[in-house]
């Protein structure tokens, strides 16, 4: 189910919050599990067997490993639980890319098998992962209650789009969590400044992407247009389903991590990590980086490790070597960046400026490669990113300038602003400069509550008109 | 107002209007049709274990839960003002607002969609016609962005490169040109069709064209209701109605029409179907609206000369103003019956033959740019 939806914010919201704020403290748990199972499956009903598979192996390796800590089976037990997730993973995410690839090297036609990629497999899998190398490394203690675990992972606020909330920042919230009005209220304006972000900019300028599939003719300007679009889309659509998922939380009483921080606003590659997808980039650090030996190592291993890091993080956003190349592309970067130009970058703030979203916006062509009408058709990916990416210069003789690209920026140019505008502090920064003027706070406290009714009307309005357009990020 | 203040305030408010559409959709009873969509509205899936385990209830749930809305009218005026007055979209939903009329963004022209329409009707043409003695003519209607698109700041196709690719597809049939006698000003502001009254200069040019003279002495007659076209619903914006007229003379009020209802018997009507005027769309008043043979005998014929005509909805304002050249008029529209079958009704008798006969091709670039629809 998703969140922009008829069917999630007048049907299946309203019950849940009537049922748990009904329900008795020691069942609110058990009624969240029962709500996230009934979510997951409303787009999923076959997988969520899978889903449950996938708690029992954490859930019984969690207490194997509690029960054994100190000797071997505690480390077996982890091993062991670690690669049954992932092995799951990898069978549903991964088996058709290595059967291809194995197909490709051996000359063999082994046929591809027919899965459909569970939603949300990538992200609850990292949960149950970190969850049992937790419990190893004793950081925290294994769950005993199944209902508070399962609750944990299968959490619909955030189960099939993250953020990664890693057991040990929600543990105690799972027992003794507070509800209040203000944290409610918090709850709400999250939730749909989310949405707003999701309808009133991803979605609109999702339509761009659209377009520049179907024209006639493509020019350079519309070629900058669809790089431009396509990465603020990536943005709008991802970090307003945190927003929604952060927002859901604090109503249910949970106060998860910030997964974005302007990440646009970046002075580097290194920064902009630091901004963009935050669960994602700590877990890849706690639990892969970091074992590996992080930045405690000869400089040469420290590259290597990340290659490694960054290798797997482009693997987990797609099994296509596309995606694997993407992830390489920030590794390149990033060791540039240690190696000389983080110090240049640090001087030049304009350049920086410059190079974090053009490189970024280079490195979402190529992600979004694989994701086009020509390449479901066969196309390479990496055939499309490089047409794309050529399009920007004007190589292969294409026009500065098309009949349809000044339509669509005569058309968008509000959207546009609106996505530049919001994707920088600014909009926070005015808020936050008008509060601390005189009668600032009782202004702002005042408009608040209209604006944000005034802003679900709208959303609404956009949803019931129109056609129905999923996250970007539920392919992962 | 303090934060606690504000928080309560925000609260009431998003959950008065969460929960009050919330029990709307749940108790509202369903609505069948939506009048300005001009469409069936989704009802509920039927909630069985196959269609939920399969997937099929909750895909379809999000159609039905969507097009049930409340007030799902104000919510798309509302969307619409957005689109069109904060955000600037040129268009919304590809339809955009210029002065008092409503267009619709015909883009780009699809090539091979033109073809394939004139593959259809050189289809018809070697198949029923090649052998005969039939004089064969094409005309194509414009639609109403060949007139605003431009000057409005909207992407529009080449008109003429359109009718050339049709024309040049369509060797067998003299082209009757029609562009230079219309203007915005003869199409509806709310609807796609063009104003009848506005046509009389065209329905000489093509009978002239086919050698036949017309009494072009009307009595225009007015509905006494406002006319909401297609267009009205679809920008989902408060814009005048239009006017919807119709002429008349004793010809055409002599006229008997032959249709088939919807158990296949025929039917003896008049040119006019003034209950139509009430219904879903008026412009359906024009020769009962969409149907797939109508054969028009007309009565006070002084000529021997009999048409077929071949088109889309534009046509069914026009024939009538035909008719007085005419002792009979077959008029066909393959978006409802295959041109494969036309055979079946030439043994019915509803068409007898196309020897001897004039026979016009009149199709609007709406059609022709989406020929799919072509049987």
């Amino acid at each position: 189910m998703l969140f922009s939806t008829i069917p999630f914010l007048y049907y299946f919201l309203p019950c849940v919050l009537i049922v748990y704020f009904l329900s008795p403290r020691f069942l609110k748990n058990a009624v969240l599990l029962l709500s996230s199972l009934v979510f997951y499956g409303w787009g999923e009903p076959k997988y969520v067997i899978l889903m449950v598979l996938s708690i029992l192996v954490g859930y019984i390796t969690g207490l194997l490993i509690e029960k054994n800590r100190g000797n071997k089976i505690a480390k077996i037990a982890m091993i062991a639980g670690v690669c049954i997730s992932l092995a799951f993973l990898g069978y549903y995410k991964y088996m058709n890319f290595f059967i291809d690839n194995f197909n490709k090297i051996t000359g063999m036609s082994i046929a591809s098998l027919k899965i459909v990629l569970p939603i949300g497999i990538s992200f609850y899998t990292f949960q149950i992962v970190s969850y049992m190398i937790d419990v190893y490394r004793n950081t925290t203690s294994a769950q005993r209650n199944i209902i508070n675990l399962a609750a944990y992972i299968t959490m619909f606020p955030q189960l099939i789009a993250g953020p990664i909330v890693r057991y040990t920042d929600i543990e105690l919230q799972l027992r003794t969590r507070v509800h209040t009005l203000e944290k409610f209220s918090l709850g709400i304006r999250r939730f749909i400044i989310g949405l707003g972000k999701k309808i009133l900019i991803a979605d609109l300028l999702g339509k761009i992407c659209t377009e520049y599939r179907e024209v006639s003719e493509i020019s350079v300007l519309f070629a900058w247009m669809y790089g431009i679009a396509f990465a603020l889309q990536l943005y709008f659509d991802f970090s307003g389903y945190s927003d929604m998922a952060i927002g859901l939380g604090h109503i249910l009483g949970f106060d998860f991590l910030e997964n974005f921080d302007h990440p646009y606003a970046s002075g580097s590659i290194t920064e902009f990590w630091r901004r963009w997808h935050m669960s994602l980039g700590s877990w890849f650090r706690d639990y892969v980086y970091i074992p590996l030996g992080g930045n405690r190592v000869s400089k040469l291993r420290w590259y290597l490790n990340i290659f490694i890091v960054w290798f797997l993080t482009g693997f987990w956003h797609g099994a296509d070597w596309s995606f694997i190349a993407w992830g390489l592309m920030f590794a390149v970067l990033l060791v540039l960046e240690k190696l000389f130009l983080g110090k240049f970058l640090k001087k030049h703030k304009i350049i920086a400026h410059i190079y974090v979203p053009f490189f970024t916006m280079i490195s979402f062509i190529l992600f979004n490669a694989s994701n086009t009408p020509a390449a479901l058709a066969g196309e390479s990916a990496f055939a499309i990113a490089w047409r794309d990416i050529i399009s920007l210069f004007g190589a292969g003789g294409i026009p500065l300038v098309s009949a349809e690209a000044l339509y669509y920026l005569r058309s968008y140019a509000m959207v546009y602003l609106m996505a530049i505008i919001g994707a920088t502090p600014a909009l926070k920064c005015a808020v936050k400069f008008i509060k601390n003027k005189k009668y600032g706070e009782m202004v702002i406290n005042a408009i608040e509550p209209i604006v944000m009714l005034a802003l679900l009307v709208v959303i609404t309005a956009f949803i019931v008109d129109s056609t129905f357009s999923p996250f970007l990020y539920f392919r992962f | 107002m303090n934060s606690k203040t504000k928080d309560l305030v925000q609260t009431l408010l998003i959950a008065l209007f969460v929960f009050g559409f919330a029990f709307w959709c749940w108790f509202k009873p369903n609505s069948e049709y939506s009048n300005t969509e001009r469409r069936t509205l989704d009802k509920l899936p039927e909630l069985t274990l196959s269609s939920v385990s399969e997937g099929a209830f909750m895909d379809s749930f999000e159609g039905y839960a969507t097009d049930q809305f409340p007030l799902r009218d104000t919510f798309r005026t509302i969307k619409a003002f957005s689109a069109y007055y904060f955000y600037n979209f040129l268009d919304n939903n590809d339809v955009y607002i210029y002065g008092d009329v409503i267009g619709k963004t015909e883009y780009p022209m699809k090539e091979e969609q033109l073809i394939s329409a004139s593959n259809k009707f050189n289809y018809i043409y070697n198949t029923y016609m090649k052998d005969k003695n039939t004089n064969v003519y094409l005309s194509i209607i414009p639609d109403k962005n060949a007139f605003i698109a431009k000057e409005s700041g909207h992407l529009s196709m080449d008109y003429k490169e359109a009718v050339d690719v049709v024309k040049n597809n369509t060797r067998f049939a003299s082209y009757i040109d029609i562009y230079d006698l219309l203007s915005i000003d003869d199409y509806y502001n709310t609807d796609t069709h063009w104003r009848q009254e506005k046509i009389i200069d065209v329905s000489e040019r093509l009978a002239e064209s086919m050698g036949t003279t017309l009494i072009s002495d009307y009595k225009e007659n007015v509905l006494d209701h406002d006319f909401y076209g297609v267009y009205f619903g679809q920008a989902a914006l408060p814009i005048k109605p239009d006017t919807l007229k119709y002429l008349t003379n004793d010809i055409i009020d002599d006229c008997t029409v032959y249709t088939f209802d919807s158990k296949g018997e025929l039917v003896e009507s008049g040119v006019y179907n003034m209950e139509k005027a009430f219904g879903n769309d008026p412009y359906e008043i024009f020769l009962h609206g969409s149907q797939s043979i109508i054969k028009i005998n007309n009565t006070n014929a002084t000529t021997e000369k009999e048409l077929v005509i071949f088109r889309d909805s534009f046509g069914s304002s026009l024939t009538p103003l035909l008719i007085s050249g005419y002792r009979s008029i077959t008029v066909i529209d393959i978006r409802y019956v295959s041109s494969l079958q036309l055979g079946i009704f030439m043994n019915q008798g509803m068409i007898d033959t196309f020897d001897n006969k004039d026979v016009l091709f009149i199709y609007s670039t709406l059609v022709l740019n989406n020929s799919g629809q072509l049987k």
